[in-house]
Formats: C-alpha cells, sequence, structure tokens
C-alpha cells in the first residue's frame, strides 16, 4: 500500500467586500452592462462587516476557530445567531481584514502594478508587522505608495482599477499592458489576489506545522485563475510566485487546474511525487477567486438577506512521506470519474465513493464522514442552488442502499452521521471537500476518526471544451505504521525470505 | 414518457443534481426533440 503523510494543514479567509462589490462577477457584470443599477444601489445595504465575518459560525468552522463539534451544535440559522465576539485567528488561520489584505497584494506584486495612497498603506504595513506570520523581511516588500492624485490619474487615464477602503479610492492595480486582454488590470488584480491568499495560507502552514520556509520542497498550486499573456493564456505559474513570497527558497513549483476537482487532483499529484520519492515533501495550495465574491448575491438582495460572499478562501496542506506519526492518503483507493462512467448522478457518485472503497474491501460504512462540496448553504439555498453538501450526502446514502451497505429505512441516519455540513464560501475549487482535511487529520490523530473520504467536483463544461464534468476523490486514515507497514508487498516478501536465508548461510558457516 | 412525444424540450441541469448529459440520455427515445441542453454550476 502507499501512502503520504498529511503534516500540517493551514485555512484563511481575506474579507473583502469593496472589492467584491466593484469586481465580483456579478456586480461588475451589471455594472458594465445597465451603469448603477436598482441592484446595485441596494447591494452595499447587504454587506456584512468584518466583525460580522469573524463571529459567524462557518467562517470561523473554516479557520478552526470554532472545532466541527462546536459547528454541528450552533445554532441555526447562522446568520440569526452570530457568536458574541469577532475572532480573527483560529487554528487553522486567519480571517484577515480589507485594508491589510491590499497591503498584502501589494507586497506580493513585484511589477509595480499595485499602488496604494501613502499614509493609507503606512496604516497598512503598521497592521501587518502585528500579525504573528508575519516578517518584517516579508513586510518590507510593500513599497509602492503614491499620492492619491497619481492613483486617480492613472486611474482615469490609463485604465488602472481602483481600489477602495471605506468607500474611499486607496489605491489601484494598473494594467500591465495596451493591448493583451490576459493583462488588463482586472486579470491582473484577480491574479494577484490570488496570489496573495496562497501566501498567507502557505506562511500558516509554515507556522502550524513548524518548520523552516527553506524546508519546503515543492509547492503545487491548485486555483482556478489564469496567469499568462496573450500567447500563453494561463500559461502560470502561481505555485513558484507564492514559494518565492514566503521565502520558499528550495523549492520550485507548478500549476493543477481542474476547476472545483483541482484541488483533489492536485493533492493527487502531489501525494504521488511524495510517495515515489521524487518530492522530500509538497504543499498543495490555493488563494481565492474575486470574481466568485458576491456571485449569487442578486438572489440576497432580493431576499432582503446579508450578502456573504464577500471573503476569499485560500488553504495549504503539506505532504511529508509517512512516517507512521501522521494521518495518512492511501494512493491505492483513488476515486475516479472516467470519461466513460456517464454523467448520472449515480454513475459520478458510483466513481467517486463505492468504487474506490471496493478496491481496498470496505463499504461505505468503514467511512465516518463523506466531505464532499462543502458550500455553505446559507449562501446556495437562497439562491435556488440547495444544500450541496447535504444532496451529496443524500446521493452516497441511496448509493449505499443500492448496493446493500445499509438498509432503506437507515438513510436518514446515515446522512446525519456521515454526511459534512457546509462551512466553505462558494470559492469554487475552496470548498471542494479539502476544508475538511484539517478536522478529519485532528479528529483521527485524537481517535475520534477512523476514516474520512475527501471528495471534488469540477464543472468543466464552463470552458466550452467538453461537456463532461469530473470529479476525484481520496481516503485520509491514521497511519498503518509508515509507508512499508501496509500490506505485505512481493518485494517485502522476496526481501525477508532473502534475510532469512543469509541468516541461515551465517549460522551454516 | 408517451407526453412528451411531438414537445420541444430545453434541459437545463446542474452539477450537483442531474447534469444536462444525464437528462438528454434519460430523453433520447421520449419522442421529443432536444433543442437546448445545459449544465450550470452555482458554486
Amino acid at each position: 500500500m502507499s501512502s503520504v503523510g498529511i503534516k500540517s494543514y493551514a485555512y484563511c479567509l481575506n474579507h473583502v467586500p469593496e472589492i467584491g462589490l466593484r469586481y465580483g462577477s456579478t456586480p461588475f457584470t451589471e455594472r458594465e452592462e445597465k451603469g448603477e443599477s436598482e441592484f446595485l444601489a441596494s447591494l452595499p445595504s447587504h454587506v456584512q462587516s468584518w466583525e460580522k465575518a469573524a463571529s459567524y459560525a462557518p467562517n470561523l468552522t473554516y479557520i478552526g476557530a470554532l472545532s466541527y463539534d462546536e459547528f454541528e451544535a450552533a445554532k441555526t440559522p447562522w446568520i440569526e445567531n452570530y457568536l458574541p465576539e469577532p475572532k480573527r485567528y483560529g487554528k487553522y488561520g486567519e480571517i484577515m481584514p480589507e485594508d491589510e489584505f491590499l497591503g498584502l497584494m501589494t507586497l506580493c506584486d513585484v511589477f509595480d502594478l499595485v499602488w496604494l495612497e501613502k499614509s493609507f498603506g503606512e496604516s497598512v504595513k503598521a497592521k501587518l508587522l502585528k500579525d504573528p506570520i508575519m516578517t518584517e523581511a516579508i513586510v518590507a516588500r510593500l513599497k509602492g505608495l503614491h499620492e492619491l492624485a497619481e492613483i486617480e490619474a492613472e486611474v482615469k487615464d490609463k485604465k488602472a482599477r481602483a481600489l477602495y477602503f471605506g468607500g474611499k479610492v486607496v489605491g489601484c492595480v494598473r494594467s500591465g499592458h495596451s493591448v493583451d486582454d490576459c493583462l488588463f488590470a482586472y486579470v491582473l488584480m484577480e491574479n494577484l489576489a490570488c496570489k496573495a491568499g496562497g501566501v498567507l495560507a502557505l506562511l500558516h502552514l509554515i507556522k502550524n506545522a513548524g518548520i523552516k520556509p527553506e524546508d519546503i520542497d515543492f509547492v503545487i498550486e491548485c486555483s482556478e485563475e489564469g496567469a499568462g499573456d496573450m500567447n500563453q493564456r494561463a500559461g502560470g505559474n502561481f505555485a513558484k510566485a507564492v514559494a518565492e513570497i514566503a521565502g520558499c527558497l528550495n523549492a520550485s513549483g507548478v500549476d493543477v487546474r481542474g476547476f472545483c476537482a483541482g484541488p483533489v487532483n492536485a493533492i493527487i499529484a502531489g501525494a504521488s511525487q511524495v510517495a515515489a520519492g521524487a518530492r522530500k515533501n509538497c504543499v498543495v495550495l490555493a488563494g481565492g477567486a474575486i470574481p466568485k465574491l458576491y456571485m449569487n448575491s442578486r438572489d440576497h438582495a432580493k431576499k432582503n438577506l446579508p450578502a456573504l460572499e464577500d471573503c476569499l478562501g485560500n488553504f495549504a496542506v503539506l505532504l511529508v512521506p509517512d512516517d507512521g506519526t501522521n494521518p495518512v492518503i492511501r494512493l491505492d483507493a483513488l476515486g475516479k470519474h472516467s470519461v466513460g462512467a456517464g454523467a448520472s448522478p449515480q454513475a459520478i457518485t458510483s466513481a467517486l465513493t463505492y468504487e474506490p472503497l471496493a478496491l481496498i474491501g470496505l463499504s461505505f460504512k468503514d467511512v465516518d464522514k463523506f466531505a464532499a462540496e462543502l458550500q455553505i448553504p446559507e449562501i446556495t439555498l437562497p439562491a435556488g442552488a440547495g444544500d450541496v453538501p447535504l444532496a451529496n450526502a443524500k446521493m452516497i446514502a441511496a448509493l449505499a442502499v443500492m448496493k446493500k451497505s445499509i438498509e432503506k429505512a437507515d438513510m436518514d441516519a446515515f446522512i446525519k452521521a456521515r454526511g459534512t455540513i457546509g462551512f466553505a464560501h462558494t470559492q469554487g475549487h475552496i470548498p471542494s471537500g479539502v476544508p475538511f482535511i484539517g478536522i478529519a487529520c485532528d479528529s483521527i490523530r485524537a481517535g475520534h476518526m477512523k476514516r474520512a473520504m475527501i471528495i471534488g467536483k469540477g464543472s468543466l463544461f464552463l470552458a466550452r471544451l467538453t461537456n463532461l464534468a469530473d470529479g476525484g476523490s481520496f481516503i485520509i486514515e491514521a497511519s498503518s505504521g509508515g509507508s512499508s507497514g501496509g500490506s505485505v508487498t512481493k518485494e517485502d516478501v522476496k526481501a525477508l525470505i532473502l534475510e532469512a536465508l543469509s541468516e541461515i548461510a551465517g549460522k551454516l558457516a | 414518457m408517451g407526453k412528451l412525444a411531438g414537445k420541444k424540450l430545453l434541459l437545463l441541469g446542474e452539477r450537483d443534481g442531474v447534469p444536462g448529459p444525464a437528462m438528454e440520455t434519460c430523453l433520447k427515445n421520449c419522442g421529443g426533440e432536444i433543442l437546448f441542453s445545459v449544465s450550470e454550476c452555482f458554486v
């Protein structure tokens, strides 16, 4: 059996309502097509403050400030039951306020693209230095401070995109080219925000793992953004750019893409390289997606609800060789939605759950938690998209009945016990199973959980290349004692026989 | 399926529900004409 250890993990949110109000794809498109419409006029009144976002039970669960058990017990609806005090930090990461995130974007820029107004930039610098994961060397990268008049001229005359805080212009992202739309200010802003989110997650991961940046050997980035120019649109490479800012001098990296199935596939790719000995270790990470901010806000505004899609999500996971001390990913039981599998919910669910379990002689009841698509239901339900994690749990339960693993009467109990409640933002790749890795590993270490399955699904059809969707899955469980401590291979038997024979030969001599 | 015979069909699917291609497969012999089929993603 091939297995790879999960040493550590980090999960952060960047609360960025003002970026979302202007550059989330829904408000941005509305403004481009209709100008300042009624919807756009009403949207700011539905925005929640950082204090609210940092008191919202799903957000606190994402950063590890609330345990999953506490989250399950939290009173619903969460939007009417905010926790008494906002919390910036949790055991996995933090919820960073927007002014500091603009500073983080600026220090992640190495092409003089992000300009901040002087006094705003200085105040943000001072705040960033108080973040326990920041170093003076990283914050010293924050340059590009300008007079407001220069910023306004750049926006007015040179197609820069303005950055706001407190409703006022405090900076801009400049255009990188006059003709190449891959390098226009909007795209560069999206990419720099994604890079900055990846950096934040990586810095928290380094702290959580108790390692030095130089210890990291390889980084795989798996967001849904595309960095490149008109000759190599989305050529990459976010991974190495993120590693550079975090000071990972010995790392290289590459990007893996697959829509929302990107993270699961990236983790499988990273784990395979570590298991093969090709990499000493591998960080899989991603920042968030500006266009998905306030994606469903039209429905939230219409129903007079808080517009909750105000956070960029990001994560990082450190994969290491299985030395018996960490929870592991099993590489002999990977779920794969193949081209020929079919598009029906039954076929997809079977390919991602039943088939990998059958490969290693396990049944549905051998998995304590199925984590598939963890979107916060209070975001998706008002938009008519349903409770996605619950829908997935129902499909898994129905398949378990068909495969005679459970009785039909036990479906509800199965869903309640083994399904997962959504606590991740609708950031595409972010909610696709991976937010549960930290919770699963902590529960396995504590002996409260035996096994979890992480499931990601990707909407490939959105790229107009194929009508197919995709999906992948893997199992996390306790280590059986190291990468050679699992089932015995033919090579293990040969080595044992040779050892025994040489012992006998030694005694006879 | 008889009631769909001669009808024109617009199929709006969803990734985590029933995708467009799955509906196409189910309805291909219903006697109706599939004019449009799509899967959407809201997450």
